[in-house]
């Protein structure tokens, strides 16, 4: 039998090249997911605001658009092509290059392996080309801003015909579509590889005593997230190569006969079925937005039970959630496509299994919950980012459950009631599992601590700014509001809705200008913070056992063993209030 | 090849023997499948019937020429339970299938 | 949950310490690149089995001859080579080296002549038969998608193995691998033919021309 590969370099690696760009270290690899992520969000959050700016002054011309679009924003004003290029873009960048690869590639990696007492992850090298490949991604992605025609307009969902039809049917669905579809298959290829990864170290490498049930949360998610991934990207490259081929070889797997296109009727495709493409899409498509979302409650997990000084309420019932959360997530692709024509009866049973995933959801919301519940908490940024999740997750998730019911979907689907819907819990409550992470993490990854002040002042103004944005997008949606809508205002009954655009609007350019607090904090915490002690938050797991930063191999040669589960805090008779996940001393355990 | 009197033993159970016949009972499942292609069966049989071939034949690849069956069994179970979970959930998506026919206008 | 004083010993396989089930993590690695890519030829088979569906009038053209005899030269083929790369990981793992590099090589020959065997059959259809990606003779033109399609796809994944079994071949020869790295190799090329199990009957079969 031979012992769970462990390929880290014996010594740590010299020269920058080998030490910070074709880096084997899951710690520096982790740091270049979470700087990729940061550059992303930044101009997914900018695509977003160029949104909002022109749904709420539609025929003003802006000089500076002129000089960047030259024909898409001729004279300065934004056609709806433009807008349209804009949103999908703004969706595929944040949902694949952010809440893809941050919570799960970012900071996975940085702490699984640190946190199961690894040396590093099962397959450094592979490790490496992962980030490298998704880097490779992003380029190809962003390159299709800068082709002829721009970039494609047919949503992050790609639907065809609109996607399929080639240049016909808009001025980026040329090259800018074939350049879009090889950046997912890219990334596809990316994930893929960092799932492997993800989920054969978890299985291997854990240290002496580390039992699955003695896990982290945060390993948990990681874990069903990786098999998620490992899943979900295979069915979304099966579609991308499908609808590759349908653009570039002619074939018609989407694309049925006599489409009539811009007054011309499509004579070259026979066949198809534009339905195929979302079936195949959202089965990918629902998988991965538990992806985006489970590592951010294994963080909340983690910082709940550590900021209330008590251990998770009910950890083997959240370990059991989690399961049931990646396991349901892959019944229910069909709540997408109530409105598509599918078979009715599909829709019924489809819209059960939603109901029923809102379950094991509701039992971690009821245990985060029930962890607060009497605890000696410390309000720290981190545990604020927290509780925000938390807050954020029960207002995104309770929206679901309306769009879950095809009757109300009939009214629901394509309005901003959706929008607001998948925005409260991708676009923040994610997001806020990733600053929280970023506060709890900070420390052991540079050493330093980030600055309380700024980081309380950038959270009550990011929680205020996203519910005045989000919220009234459920209104809107009530009444009418259509989705994907360049401008409201040729139309009667939405022009009345104008003002309420104009109140988020003015609420996301303020939310947006709070994140350079955060970005201020950030890097000058890294130079300038106040020196870190090895355990800030008195935490039990096992990164904060070891130095921060930790050294290349993590435990410096030892092998941690472990003797207690991760979250022993407040334990009768202990010393301390809490009990390190290595400490020898055997005081009556749980698990 | 092995022209010993006795065996060598595969590392976890298996001999030479036993991959010539695996591989024996591929080729000969492969004839059956080419034969079933030429005679008049209705078209949900000779899915069944080929479909569920190619499972027995993937199943012997799997189980011994991929060395599966000398493995353990929970490496068995972690790998298999969740690709064959997917292919049957996949099977939805031809109730859709079914009705684009009745769907189309006419021509 | 029970209460019990943790000792050093691990008794159990799922303790940590140890792979739980006993074996190489690169093995367990490449299960799960199988396990996805067998999703992602299982999405496409469905894509096929959709397109099928929803187009009654799919042409069953492939004549016995040369359609189903080229093709189930190519399944024999293809099989044979994985019996050869089973011979490989056998001697592999009895530390005979130099045959262990033969049957890699013979397995590549079995491999090499499914290629070309099917870029042949391709160029037979396309110039001969008029049967390409977005066209045919019969009118349903998803018969050429879904047929050039599936069997790229399978057939790029045969020349990439042709190229990761001739790395592994090389360094088998130099004494640079190791058993555990063979057998790895030998689960890709099986999973290759493994996927044309499946792509023959329901593409070649299932179309055969029945008199």
């Amino acid at each position: 039998m031979s012992s769970p590969s462990a390929h880290t370099a014996q010594h740590a690696p010299h020269g920058f090249i080998r030490k910070y760009i074709f880096s084997l270290d899951h710690k520096v690899i982790g740091l270049q997911y979470y700087f990729l992520g940061l550059f992303s969000v930044f101009l997914g959050m900018s695509l977003s605001l160029l949104m909002r700016y022109h749904m709420v002054n539609p025929n003003v011309a802006v000089s500076w658009f002129g000089k960047l679009w030259p024909t898409a924003a001729a004279g300065g004003v934004m056609t709806p092509e433009l807008y349209l290029s804009l949103m999908t873009m703004h969706g595929t960048i944040m949902v694949f290059f952010v809440l893809t690869t941050v919570p799960q590639s970012g900071f996975g990696n940085y702490f699984l392996p640190i946190q199961i007492g690894a040396e590093d992850m099962a397959f450094p090298v592979l490790n490496m080309m992962s980030f490298w490949t998704t880097f490779l991604a992003l380029i190809v992605m962003v390159a299709a801003f800068f082709v002829q025609g721009g970039a494609p307009l047919s949503g992050w969902t790609a639907y065809p015909p609109l996607s399929g039809a080639g240049r016909i049917t808009g001025p980026g669905e040329g090259m800018g579509q074939n350049l879009w579809l090889v950046s997912i298959a890219i990334f596809c290829g990316a994930s893929l590889m960092g799932a492997i990864n993800f989920i054969a170290t978890t299985v291997d490498l854990r240290c002496q005593g580390m039992r699955l049930m003695r896990m982290p949360l945060t390993c948990w998610t990681w874990l069903v997230t990786a098999i998620l991934g490992l899943l979900g990207f295979a069915v979304l490259l099966a579609a991308g190569v499908l609808l590759l081929l349908d653009r570039v070889a002619g074939t018609s797997f989407f694309l049925p006969a006599g489409l009539m296109i811009n007054d011309q009727i499509l004579v070259s495709h026979k066949g198809g079925s534009p339905l195929l493409w979302q079936h195949l899409f959202w089965f990918f498509g629902h998988p991965e937005v538990y992806i985006a979302i489970l590592p951010g409650m294994g963080i909340t997990s983690q910082l709940l039970a550590t900021f209330s000084r008590k251990p998770i309420f009910g950890y083997k019932a959240m370990v059991y959630a989690i399961l049931s959360i990646g396991f349901l997530g892959f019944l229910v692709w069909g709540h997408h496509m109530f409105m598509s024509g599918m078979n009715p009866y599909s829709a019924m049973a489809f819209s059960v299994l939603t109901m029923a995933i809102g379950v094991p959801s509701a039992i971690k919301t009821f245990n985060w919950i029930g962890t607060l519940w009497g605890g000696k908490i410390h309000f720290d940024t981190a545990m604020l980012f927290a509780l925000g999740f938390v807050s954020l997750f029960v207002t995104g998730g309770v929206s679901g459950i309306f769009l879950g019911q095809p009757a109300l979907d009939l009214y629901f689907h394509d309005t901003y009631f959706v929008v607001g819907h998948f925005h409260m819990i991708m676009g923040v409550a994610a997001i806020f599992g990733m600053f929280a992470a970023t506060f709890y993490w900070f420390p052991k990854m540079f050493g330093r601590m980030m600055n309380e002040t700024l980081g309380k002042i950038h959270f009550y103004l990011t929680f205020i700014g996203v519910y005045a944005i989000f919220t009234p997008m459920h209104y809107l949606g009530i009444a009418g509001n259509p989705r994907r809508y360049s401008a409201f205002t040729d139309v009667e009954y939405l022009g009345k809705l104008i003002p309420v655009h104009q109140f988020m609007s003015w609420a996301a350019y303020v939310t947006a200008t709070a994140q350079i607090i955060f970005l201020v904090n950030l890097f000058w915490s890294m130079r300038k913070g106040k020196p870190a002690p090895i355990n800030p938050w008195h935490a039990t797991s096992l990164e904060w056992t070891v130095p921060s930063p930790p050294p290349h191999d993590n435990f410096a040669g030892v092998h941690p063993v472990v003797h207690h589960g991760p979250y022993e805090y407040s334990v009768p008779g202990a010393v301390a209030d809490f009990i390190m996940q290595t400490d020898p001393a055997s005081v009556r355990s749980e698990g | 090849m092995s022209v010993h009197t006795e065996e060598v033993e595969h590392i976890g159970g298996a001999t030479t023997m036993t991959f010539a016949k695996v591989w024996i009972a591929l080729l000969a499942m492969t004839g059956v499948e080419v034969l079933l292609a030429y005679e008049q069966v209705p078209m949900m049989i000779m899915l069944t019937a080929l479909l569920g071939l190619s499972i027995i034949k993937a199943a012997l690849i799997i189980a011994y020429f991929m060395h599966l069956k000398f493995e353990k069994l929970s490496l068995f179970l972690t790998l298999f339970p969740m690709l064959v979970f997917c292919i049957i959930l996949m099977l939805i998506f031809l109730g859709d299938a079914v009705r684009i026919p009745a769907m189309r206008p006419p021509v | 949950m029970s209460s019990q004083v943790s000792t050093a010993a691990a008794t159990s396989l799922w303790e940590g310490g140890r792979s739980p089930y006993a074996t190489n993590s690169k093995k367990f690695g490449m299960w799960l690149f199988i396990i996805s890519d067998s999703l992602t030829f299982s999405a496409l088979l469905f894509a096929y089995t959709y397109s099928r569906v929803s187009n009654p009038n799919w042409p069953t053209p492939f004549h016995f001859s040369p359609s189903i005899i080229f093709s189930t030269v190519m399944t024999f083929c293809l099989l044979s080579s994985s019996l050869t790369m089973v011979m490989a990981v056998h001697s592999m793992n009895h530390g005979k080296r130099k045959a262990a590099g033969a049957w890699i090589l013979a397995t590549m020959g079995g491999g090499a002549a499914f290629v070309v065997l099917h870029l042949s059959e391709w160029l037979n259809l396309i110039n001969n038969e008029h049967v390409t990606p977005f066209e045919n003779p019969w009118g349903v033109p998803l018969f050429g998608g879904t047929f050039f399609a599936l069997t790229g796809l399978h057939m790029t994944h045969v020349v990439i193995g042709l190229i990761y079994l001739a790395i592994v071949c090389q360094a088998v020869f130099r004494g640079k691998f190791k058993a555990e790295d063979v057998e790895v190799s030998g689960l890709y090329w099986h999973f290759v033919d493994l996927v044309w199990m499946f792509i023959f009957p329901l593409v070649y079969l299932m179309s055969a021309r029945v008199h």
